[in-house]
């Protein structure tokens, strides 16, 4: 990727008339992240960054922007907004056009083919952080580490992230511009994770999933980092009525995260956010993941591809499976 | 030999086949068990999928939807987002490690008192073989 | 509505149906320590006047606003409650019923288990009825109109009735003529008075009646709406010939170079017809039609220089380039007399209908004894030497009818009665013939049928109790080899002429008019009536009724019956100009709303439609229910990720704590 690109084009179309900010990444200020950041100038422009750190998906902001109540006899802002993309982001924003959440006429789409990213507790392990901000670039085919101006390569399989290995759109499925060259999709191996828990015994998965969600803190990371987890007034947050319970225990924790799963459900586009935002390390992405592959295999839909799709969830095939019937 | 153990079913039945299924059964004097407490929805489609997870956590040992055959759908096609929807949670509380005999779902049309006793008997044998889930349970009730 | 909910709750024994089973004191005990809950009573019938009486009286004298009534299902008896709290001056719809019968004190003989479920279904009515909210039913007009599909005896039956009160009728009938069934039959039982003289007056009728607008050779293509706004799309088959220009004299069939070339179909097969055709002499219309298969022109692109029909007819009403059209109209109600297909013999092959020609069914026999039919009422055969005039004739009863091997259980009600009709007439045509009948049972219920049955035997019809178990050629002679169940004698008789009387099976084409309507099948495979007592020309849908043979297999009394009362029935919403549209409809809430329009994709009656209002200055996309098209199913809310659509009387709100008791309760 060239960064001196990215900037410039993205100084220029901040610089336009119809356009609010744009979306970008920035180098972070400690150790082996990279931030969202907001850009309305070419000085923000200039911080601008796309490096192997870039994971958060940015079209979770799309849909979080508040929206001020407008003074009367004002006129709503309907300015642009533009975005930096991945794969996996543009899928989110195609998933968001289906379920109307943004207007395709709102968005400059700025795509940036994506050779993959790290894990950062996978490169933790390899090079422990430090404090001070470290950035990495993408060589050959694997990562080099640049810290305290030292080079140091890292072996591709070893740091890449999880949905990053199992990624099938690489390059961004929309944009009104790409940045440098698409990349040539990789070959995707079995879902390790998602095998491993359909390997094991009914009683045994319960007993997996016991273990984990018993240490959720139910802080709703998980939820709010998700680009497509975006109602204003979330169900599960409700008294009336009443889904769940605020408890934190064993048995709201886990109606939490199948209803979260379930929403998600022929939506989920497998960026991952959910997982990386967890503080309790819950591997959320297998369940999602795992019902990706059922609406894959079993009812031949992927979402975030086409922005003309029918939504699963509020769609039917009269041949959809139905053995499980009685 | 120690007692038996008697499942807690609730079930969600559609208005117009499944629940005038039931209502045959009691006409035609169809003995089947007790264990099955049958909420009425207008229309399988009406059963939001987190209703089953709700049941369970809530004290159902099973829970069984049923619905109109395809086709027969009073309301032409609630059956089939019906069948999509739970058709996934199936899936999903499967890998959740939740025992697959805990949640059916069925067609049974008006005409089938016979049928909904073998759904019953079915889901009721399963849910017993599956024992109490008691690890789902819900911790203060407060109704 | 911020008023606390007080609640009465009324226990049933119904007789013994429910109190045998199930302990009503305790539950009704139970009840009063359900929150909310400041009455509960149990009596012997709560469905009737002193029943209705005691939940009224609470209303006034307890202040009641919600009523839980624990009986039967909510499918028998939620109207009559529902009006008692309407006349008591409660909204009718504060009300909850459990069902403790059908699906309790019935089914259940434990009666500590059925006690201790009544309970808990009691408990989950009341959870629901505290939070149940007040519905208004509204009225929407409806058109004073009818569509009758079908136009056999049934149909024309109901159009008639329909017209005769003032009310516009369309008859969508398949074929090219009205009459159906009926008109191919000879003489009817037990009167023996002739089929054709007592239906074609009824055929002009219909066909002339100013308020009927007949469509032959059409069919219902689509049906929308619901009660007392139908829409309906009919496609008009192109008949080829000009329907005003044709004189239906004949000339174009006599000419037509396929001539007598293919099976009539109103002769069961028994007759010819040309590729232009009349179905028979007195069809209504009295117009021909092109049949587009069999005919050269049409199937082929050529029919020697110019088609000889074009040249023949001196109206000049032929013409090959027309088209099939499409009608639209509005209906407030529907009456379906589809009618019946018979039993195809060749599914039971040890009789040999697809290999004996001698072998034929009681349709094709109708055909053979008309005075109008093929052979002009001479019933000849032909035994493989010479034309001969049948001596020994055997009838076979039940032909794909009580049978379960056919996959039809059930009797056909008509098949005892139209054979010693037709044993008698043959008795009467060849005076020394011998007839035997083969039956299981004889089945003569009906006004006069016994008297019938009798007469026919004194005639000397012989009844032979058995069932054959295969019919084979000897030379010129057809054997059919039975045991009389009677005498224990195994049988080997020689016959001239077999005649199998077969079953009435539902429609070939049934799915069609079941997804065209949304119908439903009782296990014999007919449509399905409301109830089966009670309802019996209903449907489950409103303002569509049954009528005839489609409903079940009936005789031709029987079927003029039921299509008057599916005609008064269908007068009911017309008559009265406006139909209550339900109220536990839809709706949105806009402020939770995200707009994604999932429910509208959903909403198989396209009733939702997404509206852009204004959010705190922003103008934002939600949806919004067009309530007298929203039939209350509830889909929408299910697909609804925040929950922002709900059916009224069944929110997440309301069905939530129904689920948590339940679940609890153990």
């Amino acid at each position: 990727m060239d960064l001196e690109k990215l900037r410039k084009t993205a100084a220029e179309i901040v610089s336009r008339e119809d356009v609010k900010y744009l979306i970008g990444w920035r180098q972070g200020t400690f150790g082996y992240r990279a931030a969202p950041c907001f850009v309305e100038d070419a000085a923000g422009a200039a911080e601008l960054t796309f490096s192997p750190l870039c994971s958060a998906n940015l079209a979770t902001y799309l849909t979080l922007a508040e929206k001020l109540p407008v003074p009367r006899g004002k006129e709503p802002d309907s300015r642009k907004t533009a975005l930096l993309v991945k794969g996996c982001d543009s899928r989110a924003v195609v998933q968001l056009l289906v379920e109307k959440g943004v207007k395709r006429e709102e968005l400059v789409i700025i795509g940036c083919p994506c050779p993959g990213m790290v894990d950062r507790a996978l490169l933790a392990e390899v090079i422990p952080e430090e404090s001070a901000p470290a950035d990495l670039k993408w060589s050959g085919g694997g990562f080099v580490l640049v810290k305290n101006g030292l080079e140091t390569a890292l072996p591709r399989d070893r740091v890449l992230a999880e949905q990053c290995r199992l990624c099938r759109h690489p390059n961004p499925v929309v944009s009104d511009i790409l940045l440098g060259e698409p990349v040539q999709p990789w070959e995707v191996g079995p879902d390790g994770g998602v095998d491993e828990i359909e390997a094991k015994d009914v009683a045994d998965r319960w007993d997996y999933w016991e273990e984990q969600f018993s240490r959720c803190l139910r802080c709703y990371a998980c939820r709010n980092a998700c680009p497509l987890c975006y109602c204003k007034d979330c169900i599960l947050d409700r008294l009336n009525p009443t889904w769940i319970n605020r408890a934190v225990n064993f048995s709201e924790n886990t109606a939490y995260h199948l209803a979260r799963a379930f929403h998600l459900a022929g939506r989920c586009i497998e960026c991952g956010a959910c997982e990386r935002a967890c503080p309790a390390h819950i591997p959320l992405g297998k369940l999602n993941r795992k019902l990706a592959r059922e609406v894959r295999d079993q009812y031949g839909f992927e979402p975030g591809l086409d922005a003309n799709a029918e939504p699963f969830q509020a769609a039917f095939k009269p041949d959809d499976p139905e053995e499980f019937i009685l | 030999m120690s007692e038996q153990f008697e499942p807690n079913i609730v079930a969600f039945l559609c208005n117009w086949c499944s629940y005038a299924g039931a209502d045959l059964a009691g006409t035609s004097r169809v003995q089947y068990p007790a264990n099955i407490n049958v909420i009425r929805v207008m229309c399988s489609g009406r059963v939001n999928p987190l209703y089953v997870m709700n049941a369970l956590q809530q004290g159902a040992d099973g829970v069984l939807v049923s619905g109109c055959h395809p086709g027969d759908c009073h309301y032409m096609e609630g059956n089939f987002y019906a069948r999509r929807r739970l058709g996934l949670l199936k899936e999903l509380l499967e890998f959740a490690g939740v025992d697959p005999r805990r949640f059916h779902m069925s067609w049974v049309s008006a005409s089938e008192g016979h049928k909904w006793k073998e759904v019953v008997e079915k889901t009721v044998e399963d849910a017993r073989a599956a024992g109490p889930f008691d690890q789902f349970r819900r911790r203060q009730i407060d109704w | 509505m911020t008023e606390k909910p007080k609640l009465g709750v009324y226990v049933c024994h119904c007789g013994i149906n429910i109190a045998a089973t199930v302990d009503v004191a305790a539950v009704t005990e139970y009840a009063l320590t359900l929150p909310n809950v400041k009455v509960a009573r149990n009596y012997s019938y709560m469905c009737s006047d002193p029943g209705q009486l005691l939940i009224k009286n609470d209303i006034k004298n307890e202040g009641l606003n919600r009523v839980v009534v624990a009986s039967c299902s909510p499918r028998m008896h939620e109207l009559t409650f529902r009006k008692a709290l309407q006349e008591a001056g409660l909204n009718p719809y504060f009300l909850e019923m459990a069902n403790i019968r059908e699906q309790c004190s019935w089914v259940h003989e434990n009666r500590d288990e059925a006690t201790a479920k009544a309970k808990k279904l009691v408990a989950a009515a009341v959870a629901k009825a505290r939070l149940l909210e007040p519905l208004e039913a509204r009225e929407v007009e409806a058109e004073p109109a009818a569509l009758v599909i079908g136009g056999g005896i049934a149909g024309i039956q109901a159009a008639l009735d329909i017209a005769d009160a003032g009310f516009k009728v369309y008859v969508v009938e398949k074929t090219p003529s009205v009459g159906g069934r009926m008109s191919q039959l000879d003489k009817t039982f037990p009167t023996l008075d002739c089929s054709a003289c007592i239906l074609t007056p009824k055929m002009v009728d219909c066909a002339g009646h100013p308020n009927i607008e007949l469509m032959t050779y059409a069919e219902v293509e689509e049906v929308g709406g619901f009660i007392g706004n139908f829409n309906v799309k009919v496609r008009k088959k192109a008949r080829y010939v000009d329907f005003v220009k044709c004189t239906g004299c004949g000339d174009c069939a006599a000419a037509c170079r396929m001539a007598g070339r293919f099976l009539s179909e109103f002769d069961a097969g028994v007759g010819k017809r040309s590729a232009v055709y009349l179905p028979f002499p007195q069809a209504v219309p009295a117009k021909y039609t092109i049949d587009p298969e069999s005919c050269l022109f049409l199937s082929r692109g050529k029919c020697g220089k110019e088609p000889k029909c074009v040249e023949a007819c001196r109206a000049g009403a032929i013409d090959f380039t027309q088209q099939d059209e499409i009608v639209e109209f509005k209906v407030g109600a529907i009456v379906v007399a589809t009618g019946f297909d018979v039993f195809d013999a060749r599914r039971k092959p040890e009789y040999g209908y697809a290999d004996y020609p001698n072998v034929i069914t009681g349709l094709e026999m109708e055909r053979l004894v008309s005075a109008s039919g093929p052979t002009g009422g001479k019933v000849k055969i032909h035994n493989g030497v010479e034309e001969i005039i049948p001596q020994e004739i055997a009838f076979i009863q039940c032909v794909g009818s009580r049978d379960k091997s056919t996959g039809n259980e059930y009797c056909s009600r008509v098949c005892c009665m139209y054979t010693a009709k037709q044993a008698h007439l043959i008795k009467d045509k060849i005076p020394g013939a011998n007839v035997r009948v083969y039956y299981m049972d004889v089945r003569a219920f009906g006004k006069g049928f016994e008297e019938f049955y009798d007469r026919v035997r004194r005639e000397g019809v012989r009844y032979i109790r058995g069932n054959p178990s295969e019919i084979f050629r000897r030379k010129e002679k057809l054997v059919i080899k039975v045991e009389d169940t009677l005498t224990a004698t195994p049988l080997e008789d020689e016959v001239d002429l077999v005649v199998l009387a077969v079953g009435l099976e539902p429609r070939a084409d049934a799915r069609k008019t079941i997804e065209l309507l949304r119908l439903s099948q009782s296990p014999d495979r007919f449509f399905l009536e409301a109830h089966p007592k009670l309802r019996p020309v209903d449907t489950a849908t409103d303002g569509i009724f049954l009528a005839g043979c489609c409903q079940g297999p009936k005789d031709i009394p029987d079927t003029v019956a039921q299509a008057k009362g599916a005609a008064a029935s269908a007068m009911v919403p017309l008559a009265r100009g406006k139909v209550k549209i339900g109220a536990q409809v839809a709706c949105v809430n806009e402020d939770t709303c995200r707009g994604c329009g999932f429910c509208a994709a959903i909403c198989p009656y396209s009733a939702i439609e997404m509206v852009t209002i204004n959010r705190m200055g922003h103008p934002v996309e939600v949806a919004r229910v067009n309530e007298a098209l929203c039939k209350g199913c509830g889909s929408c809310a299910a697909g609804c990720l925040s929950d922002s659509i709900q059916p009224r009387s069944f929110r997440d709100r309301q069905i939530l704590p129904q689920i948590a008791v339940l679940g609890v309760l153990r």
